[in-house]
């Protein structure tokens, strides 16, 4: 539905893409993660049209008035205007409805109250995300890209923002693409992740598969964990909370088994993946 | 390009710096008041000593058409520099709030978007012109009255009263020419450097250069005759005491054909530029 085919571009300061090819289906939501600087934010501005690739191309495959939508950076709104009004610019500017129904109905889709009437200076950076999220649905895009969402929100926003997006995709099969630095974040609501490093993809494969690809070591949560035997035949390393044990995916169900037979009662165990990881791996 | 200029004009009319534009130049007009109420006719008795000694005045010549004519003055920098301000801001905005890049990831086209935003400029000077006419009109009147008009221009010129209010519309009508290509010049810079400061210094910049030029001789005949530096003060000619009207009426022409290019060169650049 959105790919990018071999895109190269390149400013006075250097390289900040290079043949990177990218492909997100209908439903889908994918992950680009990357380091600040890695060429994440250009590549989202020639997928939307905002800068023109040096090399390569973009195909949406839509016949929609409005193929894709995003935020990029950070949500561009008109801050002396509220939610309401800010919806009703951005749908009369392109020649969606601006009924009252219509656009609370798109208040509503991203979570955000129809009764506030203040300016959206005044709002919280997460719903300016939500609001940011309902301009860039305005004509149902089959496409979303959504730069950094993430970024500056507290984990309840985290997790909210998280759920709409798996919703957007799940109940009206827009193709997502999202960015972040943020790996714990975008490995939990992605199906397929990218990895760009100095302006290349240097990663790529099924969200679950790559982690478990890279998987090196686990975050366990347990009681009484320092009196463990089974954890001495690993290395591990222990932290206030929780022991940082070093195993492959694959070791994870035995080592729980021989832990829970010890009768150590395991409360959590999460992957410890860092970017760095991925892409120290990749190169 | 109908939906996109309600929400130009929206945006217009919700925006404080709009009413701080317009409040700039009342607070011109009421300064220029008082100082000519309480200093007025000392300074035009001191400037028409000589005269009064060859001549009798009948009436005061500190009135209405007076005051706005000195106002009028106030097009030569202090209008267009707040216009130029206020118009490039509404590019200028659009870069700083991110608002640019929303706008272009709408189904809008680039060339329709910058077009709405150079018409709204337009309108938006108009507008601002007529209202410094019409609340000068209102307080130069009912605070000094009617009269005649003396105005220097390389020499005394004298205006019967009505003559002169004829002028006086012409002129703002002729100024408000000046102003529009003013402010098409601001939107042009802002498309082409993007940033609010930088715009306005480009701006004030401009605007120096060109009210310096006014004064320059090209040599060239053409030049001196149709540069646009040379038309922007086309509306003080209605106050020669013959005004040459077909002589204004091209001199206008000419100078919105300059206006209409700066405005073709920045929809062109800015539907080449990319965003962001």
């Amino acid at each position: 539905m959105l790919a990018g085919n071999n895109l190269s571009k390149s400013y006075s300061s250097g390289k900040a893409l290079d043949k990177v090819t990218i492909n997100i289906s209908a439903g889908q939501i994918c992950g680009l993660l990357g380091r600040n600087g890695a060429g994440k934010t250009t590549l989202f501005k020639i997928l939307c049209g905002l800068v023109k690739p040096d090399e390569g191309q973009v195909i949406i495959n839509s016949k929609r008035a409005k193929p894709i939508g995003g935020i990029i950076e950070r949500p561009g709104l008109y801050n002396f205007l509220n939610a309401y009004d800010n919806i009703k610019i951005f749908a009369g500017i392109q020649g969606a409805p601006t009924d009252k129904l219509s656009i609370e109905q798109t208040l509503l889709k991203v979570g955000l109250p129809v009764d506030r009437k203040d300016p959206v200076r005044n709002f919280s950076l997460g719903m300016k995300q939500r609001l940011g999220i309902a301009i860039a649905l305005i004509n149902d895009p089959e496409c979303l890209v959504l730069d950094e969402p993430f970024s500056g929100l507290d984990p309840i926003g985290v997790a909210s923002l998280i759920t709409l997006i798996r919703k957007l995709a799940e109940e009206e099969n827009i193709a997502i693409l999202l960015s972040s630095h943020m790996m714990g974040e975008i490995s939990k609501c992605c199906h397929f992740l990218y990895v760009i490093e100095k302006g290349e993809i240097v990663n790529a494969g099924i969200t679950n598969e790559l982690i478990n690809r890279h998987i090196t070591s686990f975050s366990i949560t347990a009681a009484n964990l320092m009196a463990s035997s089974t954890l001495k035949k690993y290395t591990v390393e222990m932290g206030t909370n929780d022991a940082r044990v070093v195993c492959t995916a694959a070791k994870v169900p035995s080592l729980l088994s021989e832990l829970l037979q010890e009768g150590i009662e395991v409360t959590a165990c999460t992957p410890v993946l860092t970017l760095e990881q991925l892409i120290k791996k990749a190169i | 390009m109908r939906l996109l200029l309600a929400a130009e004009f929206i945006k217009l009319i919700k925006q404080s710096k709009t009413y701080y534009a317009l409040g700039a130049i009342l607070v011109i007009e009421i300064l220029i008041l008082v100082t000519a109420y309480f200093q007025g006719s000392t300074i035009l008795d001191l400037l028409l000593d000589n005269l009064k000694q060859s001549f009798y005045f009948e009436g005061t010549l500190l009135n209405g058409n007076l005051i706005m004519y000195i106002v009028l003055n106030s097009l030569w920098f202090n209008v267009p520099l707040i216009l130029m301000i206020v118009t490039s801001g509404i590019v200028t905005d659009e870069y700083k709030d991110g608002t640019m890049q929303t706008v272009m990831l709408q189904a809008v086209k680039k060339w329709k978007f910058i077009t709405a935003k150079y018409i709204i400029a337009v309108l938006f000077t108009v507008l601002v012109i007529g209202f410094m006419m019409l609340t000068t009109f209102i307080l130069a009147y009912s605070i000094f009255g009617n009269g005649d008009l003396v105005v220097y221009i390389n020499t005394l010129n004298f205006f019967e009263a009505d003559d002169a209010f004829h002028r006086i519309c012409w002129a703002f009508a002729s100024g408000a020419v000046s102003m529009v290509f003013y402010c098409v010049v601001s939107l042009t810079l802002a498309i082409f450097i993007k940033e609010a400061a930088k715009t306005w210094i480009a701006a004030a910049l401009f605007l120096i250069i060109t009210t310096l030029l006014l004064k320059v001789d090209f040599v060239l005949p053409v030049l001196n005759s149709f540069l646009f530096p040379k038309l922007i003060d086309n509306w003080q000619q209605m106050f020669y005491y013959e005004p040459d009207w077909t002589q204004i009426l091209i001199n206008n022409g000419i100078l919105l054909l300059y206006t209409v290019a700066f405005g073709a060169a920045g929809t062109y650049v800015f539907h080449k530029k990319d965003i962001g």
